[in-house]
């Protein structure tokens, strides 16, 4: 049956009818009048040819201004959450500054109409972005593989593509007022020091770049301040003079006095909360940058507020009821904000408009449930209006309290996708061990992105993807490490060292160690170009808005790119390491150990599709297989996720210490497929991989759930910064009387073989197939691609048929 | 030509505000398109050259 939407209130009812989504399908925007706004560019263009010659903070922060005093606002009718980041509620921003490649992929897209204003803007740019100025630290042949994007995702600096954590609770707990003062006394203690007898310059002169970041950040929260206060008068000057109904009259002055108060000074209740976090990530991540991601611990971040209005009474009083509507409020408005990303983004991220994910559950700071009625309240806003975004991360905590876990499973029963399920103890434990963050720091974690924790507060969260971030993509890797390190089958370049032909390799060493140098490749390649990045962002891109709101850059004068308080580094591994698994395994088994085939005879095999050899390929399609508690393929994947740890471990990254990586897919488990030759696990040419981090291969998993986590249950998950785990189970089970005691008893298995994550669909085959004939029918049917859900119907045919190839699983079974 | 202080649309900025200019003001226009109505503001100054939404005040 298709899933059906059941707003709470009227409002939202209509809100969800006419939302602007902003989600793409096959790399274009799905909505008509979807298009590309120009202010954001044209006022930043302005800004910095008045300002060139400035220190670089101070034109950054000029240039912030110039956006919040001039670019047009507006506020929808409905609206109980305002703000956005373009002009007009149909259009997303450009970022010029940022990389050539980006914008001129969307200037010349028909989503832009003011081409010849934005090729000028895009030119006036070109030496300034931080594309060019990090490229030449590159050799052309080095800047041709990343872009190639085949074994690695091209840099940051050339997608543009980014993510970040806002430091949330320093605006809702003291306002912007307050932040100013704090800077600017900071600036006035600075100039005393530098007036101090006798001079010593070696005490002093550091202080002239902290003077120059504190007063960018001056600039910056004053005019978001002014940029506030500009919504507040829209809102008072609708009311007083454009509309009639009494009811929404009397909200738009609450809305006009809730943007007075919010950011400038401290949140008093559940509404001030919601506008100043909407306001701060609005700022933080699509108008000072872009950056990807909803990253925040919602209901802890939120339930002093909710408390005050809810539960106390006290101020901007509210029932649950209310709080309801409000995140109902909250997922549309997400669902309405436009990303800019280019092409092979746009693609990676298929059915979606951007990877907005929030997170709930585990532990408060002193280790008691962090699950509490604001965690509900934000679950049944979810599960009552139905939108892909934002996606939920669950914290599962063996000690979180069942009520809270039994709206996890509504959510999850009603084929959500989300939330995502994670470790929440291990989680925990690694940011303490890795990443030396004391234990109730850590506790407050929350996912940057699809699935990597990083902690959330006043200070030292991620800021930057040159912190964590970036691909790595495996199943190239080991294609190449067969074919001497040249790309035979896409892109007809050298796209690593050269370690030998496949058909000449006499021992499964020899496989295994030039996958082995292959990866190092790649990885060392990422790195490099993540960390370059950084530098170009800390030097050319600094962040005053978000340095002002962070009290360790506050307090050290330090642009939030450059401070690595608490480091964070992760790296992914993206869509196909279950295919090297399993490729690995029938090489080991059918070539060096059962000498049924020779490497040559795979390898003429792989280079013609398997052509003429379906004997042949059933052989290795049938050898054993990841994902059925099968030790022979489970050692090796144990192995595999080992060295790939190792290999990571290897490196030191900007923040200090070595990266962790994060075995995932996203969508790249389809847009690499048709960049990646035939496989030795079976699989032909062009065919999807792996959907997941440690997902079994489409159809090869074959003995049941439990044989699933058995099988994942062996990888030495605290090494990695997480292992994404798709399940698709049985609707009937799922919908049954048993349901939930069945989902439980599954998930304390779960999590009682120490497995990281899990992410599950629960859609039938029935319904997809239907679905795809009569998509009118289902459109609020949603599916889990990996890390983030989307519309069914959104998708391409090639992407739905691989979320129906998965196998079904019957938790009964 | 006619500029924006001679506009119904246009609404001084108050003292107060942090993006207050002497002759600053909001241009505000209701717009409705097939998703319904919303309502932009953008700043203007008196002097600025009116656009062709302008709404003369008659009083």
């Amino acid at each position: 049956m298709p899933t059906v939407a059941t707003p709470s209130t009227e409002r939202t009812a209509r809100l969800k009818n006419r939302c602007r989504f902003k989600h793409v399908a096959g790399g274009e925007y799905v909505h008509a009048g979807v298009k590309a706004g120009v202010e954001r560019a044209r006022l930043i263009t302005e800004s910095h040819k008045k300002n060139i010659g400035n220190p670089n903070c101070i034109i950054r922060a000029r240039g912030l201004a110039n956006i919040l005093d001039n670019i047009t606002i507006h506020i929808q009718d409905d609206e109980l959450i305002v703000g956005a980041n373009t002009e007009h509620p149909d259009y997303f921003p450009m970022y010029p500054e940022l990389s050539y490649f980006a914008t001129v992929d969307m200037v010349e897209s028909h989503y832009c109409d003011h081409q010849e204003e934005m090729r000028e803007i895009s030119e006036y740019w070109r030496p300034y972005t931080i594309q060019t100025k990090a490229e030449k630290y590159f050799t052309p042949e080095e800047l041709g593989i990343m872009y190639s994007a085949t074994i690695v995702q091209p840099p940051m600096f050339v997608t543009a593509f980014s993510s970040i954590v806002p430091t949330y609770e320093a605006v809702l707990e003291d306002g912007l007022i307050k932040r100013i003062e704090d800077v600017e006394q900071k600036i006035a203690d600075a100039n005393a020091s530098l007036r101090e007898s006798p001079w010593n310059a070696q005490d002093k002169l550091g202080l002239l770049d902290k003077i120059d970041q504190w007063e960018a950040m001056v600039i910056a929260m004053k005019a978001v301040v002014g940029w506030a206060q500009r919504h507040a008068r829209l809102a008072k000057i609708m009311a007083e003079n454009f509309l009639a109904d009494p009811k929404r009259k009397e909200e738009l002055l609450e809305i006009s006095d809730i943007c007075r108060n919010v950011p400038a000074y401290p949140a008093r209740g559940l509404k001030d909360a919601m506008q100043s976090k909407w306001f701060t990530y609005l700022l933080c991540h699509s108008v000072e940058r872009y950056s990807s991601g909803y990253g925040q611990k919602e209901d802890k971040m939120l339930w002093p507020y909710y408390k005050k209005s809810v539960l106390d009474q006290t101020d901007q009083v509210m029932t649950y009821a209310d709080a309801v509507e409000l995140f109902e409020c909250e997922r549309l408005k997400v669902s309405e904000h436009g990303s800019t990303k280019g092409r092979q983004l746009r693609e990676f991220f298929a059915g979606s408009n951007d990877l907005f994910i929030l997170t709930l559950g585990g532990t408060n700071a002193d280790g008691t449930d962090g699950s509490n009625e604001c965690t509900n309240a934000i679950l049944e806003a979810a599960a009552n209006i139905v939108t892909t975004e934002p996606s939920i991360g669950f914290r599962w905590n063996e000690n979180g309290n069942v009520e809270t876990k039994k709206k996890v499973f509504e959510c999850i029963k009603k084929g959500f996708g989300f939330p995502s399920i994670k470790n929440d103890e291990m989680n925990t434990q690694q940011l303490v061990k890795y990443f030396n963050v004391p234990l109730d720091v850590a506790r407050d974690w929350a996912l940057v992105l699809c699935m990597s924790p990083g902690i959330t507060g006043r200070r030292g969260t991620q800021k930057t993807r040159s912190e964590g971030g970036s691909d790595v993509y495996p199943a190239k890797v080991m294609e190449i490490a067969l074919t001497n390190g040249f790309d035979e089958f896409f892109s007809n370049v050298q796209l690593g060292p050269e370690t030998g032909d496949g058909a000449n390799f006499k021992s499964f060493d020899e496989v295994w160690n030039a996958v082995k140098a292959q990866i190092r490749s790649a990885i060392e390649l990422s790195l490099r170009s993540k960390d370059v990045g950084r530098i170009m962002e800390l030097t050319h891109l600094c962040c005053p808005f978000i340095s002002a709101i962070d009290d360790g850059c506050v307090e050290k004068g330090m642009d939030a790119n450059a401070l690595a308080e608490v480091a964070n580094p992760w790296h992914n591994i993206i869509g196909g390491s279950v295919v090297v698994i399993d490729s690995m395994t029938a090489i080991k088994k059918l070539v060096f150990e059962d000498k049924k085939y020779t490497m040559a005879e795979l390898m003429d095999a792989l280079r013609n599709n398997w052509e003429g050899k379906e004997e042949m390929r059933l052989d290795f399609w049938n050898a054993p297989k990841f994902g059925n508690d099968d030790p022979y393929a489970d050692e090796l994947a144990t192995k595999y996720y080992d060295l790939i740890a190792d290999e990571w471990k290897r490196n030191t990254t900007y923040s200090g210490t070595y990266p962790l990586p994060l075995a995932q897919s996203v969508a790249g488990y389809i847009v690499n497929g048709p960049k990646t030759a035939a496989t030795a696990n079976g699989r032909h040419a062009g065919e999807a991989l792996d959907d997941g981090g440690s997902s079994p291969y489409m159809g090869c998993d074959k003995n049941g759930p439990t044989a699933v986590l058995k099988s994942v249950s062996k990888i030495d998950a605290s090494k990695h910064k997480g292992v994404l785990l798709n399940q698709r189970l049985s609707t009937v089970l799922m919908n049954s009387d048993a349901g939930f005691d069945l989902w439980h008893a599954y998930m304390k298995t779960w999590h009682s073989l120490g497995i990281d994550h899990v992410q599950f669909n629960v859609i039938s085959q029935e319904d997809m197939k239907a679905a795809q004939i009569e998509p009118e029918k289902y459109t609020d049917t949603l599916v889990r691609i990996a890390g983030y859900s989307a519309k069914f119907i959104d998708l391409a045919r090639y992407s739905q048929d691989t979320i129906i190839a998965r196998t079904e699983q019957d938790m009964a079974g | 030509m006619a500029k924006c202080e001679k506009c119904t649309f246009f609404f001084p900025i108050p003292e107060e505000d942090m993006d207050f200019e002497p002759d600053k003001g909001d241009c505000v226009r209701q717009q409705e398109d097939t998703k319904g109505k919303f309502w932009l503001s953008r700043p203007v100054f008196r002097s600025t050259e009116a656009c062709e939404h302008l709404s003369v005040q008659t009083s």
